[in-house]
C-alpha cells in the first residue's frame, strides 16, 4: 500500500489538472450533449484553404529542418565525438546544450537583428553593392526555417552524439581493415549503427518544429502563419475555440503519428542490421 | 566535419554574438553592425516596470513550480525506482505525459478547463500549468540518481533499526544530492522560459516575462529587447557553466 500511497499526489495532479482538461478538450471537439457528433469539424478543417495550406506549409517545413539539421548536425556530432581533449569536449557540449536552455523569446528576437532591414544581412548586402535597397527578410518562410533550425539543431546533435559515443570503438576499425573504403563505412557501419539515434534526434526536431510557437509567431508573423500560430490566432483573436481546438487536436495527433511511424522505422532498421550482421 | 561544426556552432550561436553587440546601439532601431556605443538600454529595460514586475512573476512562478514539482515527483520517483506494481506502464505514461503533449494544446486545453472551472486565480492557474509542465523533468532527473543509488545501503540503514521515514532522510537523500539539485535547475529554467501554457494562461496584469517581451516586440522595434536579451542569455550561460562545473553537463540534458 506504502508504494501507491507514494505515488497518489503526484498522480492525482497530473491526472486532475492536466490529462482530464485533454481529454475533456479531446471529447469536445467530436461530441458535444447539446450537438451531438460534431466530427465534422475536423473535415471542414481540411475543407478550408487557409488551414489546409497552413498544415501542409507546417509539414512540409518540419520535414525540410529535420532533414537540414540532420546533414549538419550527423557530421557535427562526428567531429565532436573524435575531439581527444576532455576539456574542451565539454567545452563543446555546453556549447551545443546552452541554446536549449536559453529563453525562447531572447533566442528567436536575436534573429531579428541578423535579418532585419537594419540588421547583418542586409547592412553586408547593401555595403557590398550586391543590393541597392534592402529587402524584407523577416516574415518570409527563410526566416521561419533559420529559426527553427538554430532552435532544433542542439536536439539533433546531442541525440546522434550519444549514438556514435555508443558506437563499438573498433568496429570502424575492423570494417577498414577489411578494406572498406570511406563511403562504405559510411553506409554500412556508421549510418545501420546510428540508426535509432537519427531516428530519435529526427522525431524530436520534426514534433518540435510542428508545435514550435514562438519563432513562426515573431519571425513568421501573420504572413507565414504555421499551426501554432493558426491556433493561437482562432483561440485568442477570432474568439473561435471550436476551430482552435481542432488544430490543437490535429497538432497532437500529427506529433503521435510521427513518433509511431519512427517507433516503427527504428524497430525495422535495427532489425535489418542483426539479420545482415549474422 | 570541422565545417560542419563550425556551420552549426555559427547558426546555433551567432546570432547571439549579434544581438549582444546590437544592444549597444545608440540610435532607436534595432540595428547591426552599431553605430556607437550606449549602456541607455540595459538602464532603460532594467528600469520599466513591465519587465520588472513580469520579471518577479515569473521568478517566483518558476521557483514555486520547480518545489512543487520536487515535492510532488521526489516520492512519485522513489516508488517507480524500488517499488515493482501493476499499472507502472501506465503510471510512467501518466508521468510523462506532459513531455509527449505539445505545449500549445496543453495551454489551450487547461485555459478551457480553468475558464470553466472559475474558481482559482490567474497566478495560481499559472503554477498549476508550470507545474504540470515541469513535473517529467522533475521526476526523471531524481529517478536516475535513484536507480543508480544500491539499495543495499537502505537495507543496512534500516536492518540496524532507522525507520524508513529516517533512513530517506538520512541515507537516501543526501545520496542523491545531485539528481534534486540538476531537477531543480531544469524545472526552474524549463518553467522560466515556458511560453505556450503562459501565452494561454496569463491574463490581465499577470503576464510572465517572455509573454510580456513578446507582447511588447510586437509594438516598438528599438534595441530595449535586444539588452533584455543580452541579459537573459548572459544569465543562461552562467547557470549553464556552473551547473557544468558542479554536476557535469550530462546531467542537464
Amino acid at each position: 500500500m506504502k508504494k501507491y500511497f507514494l505515488l497518489i499526489p503526484c498522480l492525482a495532479f497530473l491526472i486532475v489538472f492536466f490529462i482530464i482538461p485533454i481529454v475533456g478538450m479531446f471529447v469536445d471537439s467530436v461530441y458535444q450533449p447539446e450537438k451531438g457528433w460534431v466530427a465534422q469539424k475536423y473535415l471542414d478543417f481540411f475543407r478550408q484553404r487557409l488551414s489546409r495550406t497552413v498544415y501542409f506549409r507546417s509539414l512540409w517545413m518540419s520535414l525540410l529542418v529535420t532533414l537540414v539539421a540532420l546533414l549538419i548536425g550527423y557530421p557535427t556530432a562526428m567531429a565532436v565525438v573524435r575531439v581527444k581533449n576532455d576539456s574542451l569536449r565539454s567545452l563543446l557540449m555546453t556549447l551545443l546544450v546552452f541554446p536549449l536552455m536559453t529563453n525562447p523569446v531572447a533566442r528567436t528576437f536575436s534573429w531579428l537583428a541578423v535579418l532585419g532591414r537594419e540588421g547583418l544581412i542586409n547592412n553586408l548586402l547593401l555595403s557590398l553593392r550586391v543590393l541597392d535597397s534592402p529587402v524584407r527578410l523577416l516574415y518570409t518562410r527563410g526566416a521561419v526555417f533559420i529559426g527553427l533550425l538554430q532552435l532544433f539543431l542542439p536536439l539533433m546533435i546531442i541525440s546522434l552524439t550519444s549514438a556514435l559515443e555508443n558506437l563499438p570503438k573498433d568496429v570502424p576499425l575492423a570494417a577498414r581493415s577489411l578494406g572498406a573504403n570511406s563511403f562504405k563505412l559510411f553506409t554500412k557501419i556508421y549510418l545501420p549503427l546510428t540508426s535509432e539515434g537519427i531516428v530519435t534526434g529526427s522525431t524530436l526536431v520534426f514534433t518540435g518544429c510542428i508545435t514550435a510557437y514562438v519563432t513562426p509567431a515573431v519571425l513568421g508573423g501573420s504572413r507565414v502563419l504555421m499551426l501554432s500560430t493558426l491556433l493561437y490566432q482562432k483561440a485568442s483573436v477570432t474568439l473561435d475555440w471550436t476551430m482552435a481546438t481542432v488544430i490543437a487536436m490535429i497538432m497532437f495527433l500529427s506529433t503521435l503519428g510521427v513518433n509511431f511511424i519512427s517507433r516503427a522505422f527504428s524497430t525495422i532498421g535495427v532489425r535489418r542490421w542483426r539479420r545482415a550482421s549474422g | 566535419m570541422t565545417v560542419a561544426l563550425f556551420v552549426a556552432l555559427s547558426i546555433m550561436l551567432g546570432p547571439f554574438l549579434i544581438i549582444f553587440f546590437a544592444s549597444f546601439e545608440p540610435s532607436s532601431t534595432l540595428r547591426f553592425p552599431p553605430t556607437g556605443f550606449t549602456l541607455d538600454w540595459f538602464r532603460k529595460v532594467m528600469g520599466m516596470s513591465m519587465f520588472q514586475k513580469s520579471l518577479v512573476l515569473s521568478l517566483r512562478i518558476a521557483l514555486m513550480a520547480s518545489l512543487l514539482s520536487l515535492l510532488l515527483g521526489v516520492p512519485a520517483a522513489y516508488a517507480l525506482s524500488r517499488y515493482s506494481f501493476k499499472g507502472k506502464r501506465t503510471i510512467e505514461i501518466i508521468v510523462t505525459s506532459p513531455l509527449i503533449i505539445p505545449g500549445m494544446v496543453a495551454g489551450l486545453a487547461l485555459l478551457r478547463f480553468f475558464v470553466l472551472m472559475q474558481v482559482f486565480p490567474i497566478e495560481t492557474t499559472l503554477l498549476i500549468g508550470h507545474t504540470a509542465v515541469v513535473l517529467p523533468y522533475a521526476v526523471r532527473s531524481v529517478l536516475s540518481s535513484l536507480v543508480n543509488l544500491p539499495v543495499a545501503i537502505e537495507e543496512a540503514a534500516q536492518s540496524l533499526g532507522a525507520h524508513p521515514l529516517r533512513c530517506f532522510f538520512l541515507v537516501v537523500l543526501p545520496n542523491i544530492k545531485v539528481g534534486i539539485i540538476s531537477a531543480f535547475i531544469m524545472a526552474f529554467i524549463t518553467s522560466f522560459n515556458n511560453v505556450p501554457i503562459s501565452l494561454f494562461l496569463s491574463g490581465p496584469g499577470v503576464n510572465t516575462l517572455p509573454i510580456v517581451m513578446m507582447t511588447y516586440m510586437e509594438y516598438y522595434y528599438n534595441p530595449s529587447i535586444a539588452a533584455l536579451s543580452t541579459l537573459l542569455i548572459g544569465l543562461t550561460l552562467a547557470i549553464v557553466l556552473v551547473a557544468q562545473k558542479l554536476l557535469g553537463v550530462s546531467k542537464l540534458v
